[in-house]
């Protein structure tokens, strides 16, 4: 249940349950105080009764002179209504009594003490007496007043205990209320999202301190989303597109083939026409289905130990043909090891190599440097060529992204996805990659984690 | 050659018998799982092609039968799926190779005559011979018409696989992975260049071209009428 509570009710309850406490402290302190406070009074009072008591029956050491001595004890106890005289000889017989409803043997110790006889409190006060043959005096004062005093006060303090806390508990929940309205402008954003509405943002400077943190967060979060959703929707639309093309190609081409009888080699070309068309788009549809794979988490290389620097002698093998004609220079630096999957890092070196190829102009050179360090075996391959705007730098990896939109449309070349299965191969081993690209030089870099580091 | 395919996709089906057909095999086609599986066993076929995903009985289950009656024909499996742990299934229960869909059909072909030829004992050739060119193999040697070509160690290994297959469309990933050990789609154009390159050394200087494009398909070597 306390689970469910609201935080305004939550708030709301404690600054109640701690104004109660201070306040039952307080009222209970100040209740010990008066209560001292009385019995110091009443001992004042009563000792300097005892002084004109004792006063008045100085030298009465026997009945009789006690008894000559009455008429002024009576005297003084009638002008004092509140305060009972028991009087006794020095053997302990009773002289005196002023009250003599009380029951005679009444349980005093020496000194000063309280007693509570038919319901009315009296303070008693049973001195010691001046010289042993001086009567045993026993005063005892009608301190009912008090007691009710008393009594009010404690009802006092209990009101005001309970009064104090139900006034916080509604303050504290209206203070509550009040000081989390952030926290609701918050989640009523939050309710707000949906996919067409990412952009919601909150508004920072307006939180409170400990809300700032939060609120960046979240609007991190929606800056993610709003991002992966742009990205999800801009690839949906390039794979309608990018699908488009070729399938107009292939209707229209087959309509207008079939729209009259034609000669053998027509047919066969408009077949070959279709054949490629057909092709890009199983390419296009298997880079995909492998994108896919790799966003799942499904793409599981093995690890092989793998000697990087033969596996790029073999591609640039490969290559070497290519690059000869346009006159490249390929070249490799260094070594490494990893642990990996060879036909998974070489399709990943090959996107790299042939995008390289593609953007060198004849003439340049292609370097494939590779660097071992502690925990990382760094392969660099550098290019050169006009580079790549900084700006376009980020949106390299993108899919369908090419740096250069007037190259594309039904050309054989990857539908520009050969980056980002290169990233996702990169991804899958553990590792980064990162463009860098200057002034004439381009220069993709991959970390991947060494042995020792990619298996533990 | 008496090929068997269990497809239960029956445009699929008949176009694989008609290329199959056509590429000189006698095919017979199951469009389910518990045909195929009868067939299989009592037919004598020399490899089968089994889609995964069929109605009755699914491919792996046709070919544990196929094992456990103590036949060893080749299978290849034809697919949409392509999880790893599909292909590693399929091949431990022994299925022989395994092609995921859209494939192209000139790889299928190429892998069907690599399984079918497998089994057969090749006996140790030392010569290559395809009209008036000539390999020699222990020597490293070419000749044509008589007269002794230079050619790079991944040029004769290039020509050597268009030897040994003469009269098969070889697709360019096939070539990609059996003369440069790259086994990925790759569709740089390395292959053509090597082609060109090869052709410069073999037929730029006679009249009579044995190597041709097939658009679309790959290449081949053969000897075409002029």
């Amino acid at each position: 249940m306390i689970r469910r509570l609201s935080l305004s009710s939550r708030l709301a309850l404690l600054f109640a349950g701690c104004t109660a406490v201070v306040s039952l402290f307080a009222g209970v302190l100040f209740g010990r105080a008066s209560e001292v406070h009385f019995v110091e009074l009443d001992q004042q009072l009563m000792e300097s009764r005892l002084t004109v008591l004792r006063d008045t029956l100085q030298g009465a050491d026997t009945l009789e002179s006690f008894t000559r001595r009455l008429p002024a004890l009576l005297l003084h106890l009638n002008q004092q209504p509140d305060l009972t005289v028991r009087v006794r000889g020095p053997d302990g017989h009773l002289w005196f009594d002023s009250a003599p409803s009380l029951p005679e043997q009444l349980a005093v110790r020496p000194g000063l003490g309280s007693l509570q006889i038919n319901g009315i409190d009296y303070r008693v006060l049973n001195p010691i007496p001046d010289t042993q043959n001086a009567p045993r005096l026993t005063l005892l004062l009608d301190i009912t007043h008090h007691q009710h005093f008393l009594q009010r006060m404690q009802h006092l303090i209990w009101m005001t205990v309970g009064l104090s806390a139900l006034a916080t508990a509604i303050l504290g929940a209206w203070a509550a209320r009040s000081g989390l309205r952030p926290l609701r402008r918050m989640s009523a954003i939050a309710a707000s999202v949906s996919a067409d509405s990412l952009n919601a943002r909150l508004h920072q400077q307006q939180m409170p301190a400990e809300l700032a943190e939060l609120a960046s967060a979240f609007n991190a979060m929606l800056e993610r989303l709003d991002d992966s959703f742009q990205r999800l929707s801009a690839f949906s639309a390039d794979i309608a597109h990018e699908l488009r093309t070729p399938l107009s190609n292939l209707l229209t081409h087959t309509q207008v083939t079939l729209t009259r009888p034609r000669g053998i080699d027509e047919y066969r070309e408009a077949l070959h026409s279709n054949l490629e068309e057909l092709q890009w788009m199983a390419q296009l549809v298997n880079d995909m289905l492998y994108l896919a794979k790799a966003d799942h988490g499904l793409l599981t290389p093995r690890r092989e130990p793998l000697d990087l620097g033969r596996e790029v002698d073999a591609l640039l093998e490969f290559y070497a043909l290519l690059a000869e004609d346009s006159q490249i220079a390929l070249t490799r630096e260094g070594d490494g090891q990893i642990a990996g999957d060879r036909s998974m890092l070489r399709r990943a070196l090959s996107n790299l190599l042939d995008n390289a190829l593609r953007y060198t102009p004849g003439g340049g050179a292609i370097k494939v440097l590779i660097e071992e360090t502690a925990s990382h075996v760094r392969i660099s391959i550098e290019n050169t060529g006009a580079g790549i705007a900084a700006e376009l730098l980020p949106r390299l990896f993108d899919r369908f992204y090419r740096a250069d939109p007037a190259r594309r449309e039904g050309s054989s070349e990857h539908a520009g996805l050969g980056l980002a299965i290169t990233q996702s191969i990169i991804r899958a081993h553990g590792g980064q990659i990162r463009c860098e690209a200057q002034e004439g030089v381009t220069r993709f870099v991959l970390e991947l984690p060494t042995i020792k580091a990619g298996s533990t | 050659m008496k090929l068997l395919i269990v497809e239960d996709q029956a445009k699929t089906g008949q176009y694989l018998r008609q290329g199959l057909s056509e590429a000189g095999f006698t095919t017979e086609l199951a469009a389910d799982g518990i045909t195929g599986q009868h067939l299989a066993l009592t037919g004598d076929y020399s490899l089968l092609i089994l889609d995964v995903m069929l109605p009755g009985r699914d491919g792996w289950q046709i070919l544990q039968a196929v094992r456990s009656a103590g036949l060893d024909m080749p299978v290849l499996f034809l697919t949409a799926r392509d999880a790893v742990e599909d292909r590693v299934h399929g091949l431990e229960l022994g299925a022989d190779d395994y092609l995921v869909k859209p494939f192209a059909f000139s790889e299928l072909l190429a892998r069907v005559r690599s399984l079918l030829r497998r089994g057969s004992s090749t006996t140790q050739e030392t010569h290559l011979q395809l009209a008036d060119l000539r390999l020699d193999l222990i020597r490293r040697r070419v000749e044509r018409n008589g007269q002794r070509i230079d050619l790079t160690a991944k040029e004769f290994a290039l020509l050597e696989l268009l030897m040994r297959r003469q009269g098969e469309v070889l697709p360019k990933s096939l070539i990609a992975s059996q003369v440069w050990d790259m086994n990925f789609d790759s569709d740089t154009n390395v292959i053509e260049v090597a082609i060109r390159r090869l052709r410069l050394k073999i037929d730029d200087s006679h009249e009579h071209k044995l190597i041709h494009t097939v658009r679309g398909m790959g290449y081949v070597l053969e000897e075409r009428a002029p």
